[in-house]
């Protein structure tokens, strides 16, 4: 699963996909990864019963001569944090669809996820180069 | 590479606000936040901040204590405030004499070349030098203006819903002396210069840096500029954004 076609994207640059134990995995999408350059820290959320709204900030990536929040693409509770990237905050730029991933939403529905954009819609939202 | 000039006509023209006098760091955050709030309801178009700050040593989102040369106190008695700020990069120090540009725009297809929006800052660091004869260049890892005698253009960004605030600093004239209560940006050992130190009588003033650092910033990016120096002349939006900061003195 690490794959741009298997996930679905905001336009904020965030990707969203349901696992297989009915999760839904977020990360920063290939262009958004881009953009930001060499990541070198990333502020992950504490694991807790807070629901996040739809498009309600979540933390922040920072890179050497950045910093940009993040969002969450569906409304939900944060149940896991990708610790990994603690240490190892550029697999968010060497495997943005794998190893990169950075929290994973419980929601209501998982059906919701369906209503972000698909991989060609967000693609015709970037520019071209 | 991008390709500049691309829609420059297309897009609405947005405000670059010039300040004849210098504000204070938390104040100048307040009204960028501000702005950006409205830059995401749609409110407002594009705008660029272009001033100069009281003295103020800042620390990045990852600024480190020890890069701090001076105590707070000491800061205090030399009369320069200490703020920690929501930008990337590390500590830095503005001042009188050292331009400032904010940017608060909507990133798109003119930033997203292979480097992206910093890449683009530094280019508009590394023109305005060379309009004034200054031999300026990149150093690999290390994201500002530099000369072979140090830098001089400090570069900082942060991004809200892709819309960016903060933004660059160029020395042009001010006291360079603050810097040395700062390991600027983290890098050991590197020296900081300002066009008066490479350029002595022949150095221009901050308010034709500032005019040299729009036009090259609407070339390289893509956009357009509508220029207000005068608080009169604010357009109504600006007016209201700053009017909504209940009470801010920008000027105190």
């Amino acid at each position: 699963m690490s794959t741009a076609e298997q996930r679905r994207f905001t336009e904020t640059h965030e990707w969203a996909r349901v696992t297989d134990d009915g999760l839904v995995e977020i990360g920063i999408s290939d262009f958004g990864q881009h953009q930001l350059a060499d990541i070198v820290n990333v502020e992950l959320p504490e694991v807790s019963d807070h629901l996040f709204e739809a498009g309600e900030d979540v933390g922040v990536v920072e890179s050497v001569k950045t910093a940009s929040d993040y969002y969450a693409p569906v409304k939900g509770t944060v149940v896991q944090v990708n610790e990994e990237l603690l240490g190892s905050p550029e697999l968010i730029n060497e495997e943005p669809y794998g190893r990169g991933w950075i929290l994973r939403l419980k929601v209501a529905d998982v059906a919701v996820v369906e209503t972000l954009m698909t991989a060609a819609e967000y693609d015709a939202t970037l520019p071209e180069d | 590479m991008m390709t500049p000039g691309v829609s420059a006509e297309s897009r609405t023209a947005g405000w670059a606000i010039f300040f004849s006098d210098p504000i204070r760091y938390a104040a100048g955050v307040r009204l960028q936040e501000a702005l950006v709030s409205a830059h995401i309801a749609g409110e407002i178009p594009d705008v660029i901040l272009i001033l100069q700050h009281h003295p103020v040593v800042t620390k990045g989102a990852r600024g480190r204590d020890d890069y701090l040369v001076l105590s707070p106190e000491a800061l205090h008695e030399r009369g320069i405030d200490l703020e920690q700020s929501s930008r990337g990069g590390d500590v830095t120090y503005h001042a009188p004499g050292q331009v400032i540009m904010y940017p608060i725009i909507k990133l798109g297809a003119c930033e997203a070349d292979a480097h992206g929006y910093l890449h683009n800052l530094e280019e508009v660091a590394l023109r305005t030098a060379t309009d004034f004869g200054i031999e300026a260049e990149r150093r690999d890892g290390m994201t500002g203006g530099w000369t072979a005698k140090g830098k001089f253009s400090a570069i900082g960004v942060r991004f809200r819903r892709w819309v960016t605030f903060h933004g660059m600093s160029v020395n042009v004239d001010m006291d360079l002396a603050g810097f040395d209560t700062i390991v600027p940006c983290g890098l050991v050992g590197q020296s900081v210069v300002s066009f008066e130190s490479l350029l002595g009588d022949e150095c221009p003033s901050c308010a034709t840096v500032g005019a040299h650092m729009l036009t090259h910033f609407e070339a390289v990016c893509g956009r357009r500029f509508e220029s207000y120096s005068s608080e009169e002349a604010w357009p109504a939006g600006f007016r209201s954004v700053v009017g909504g900061l209940g009470g801010v003195n920008l000027f105190e």
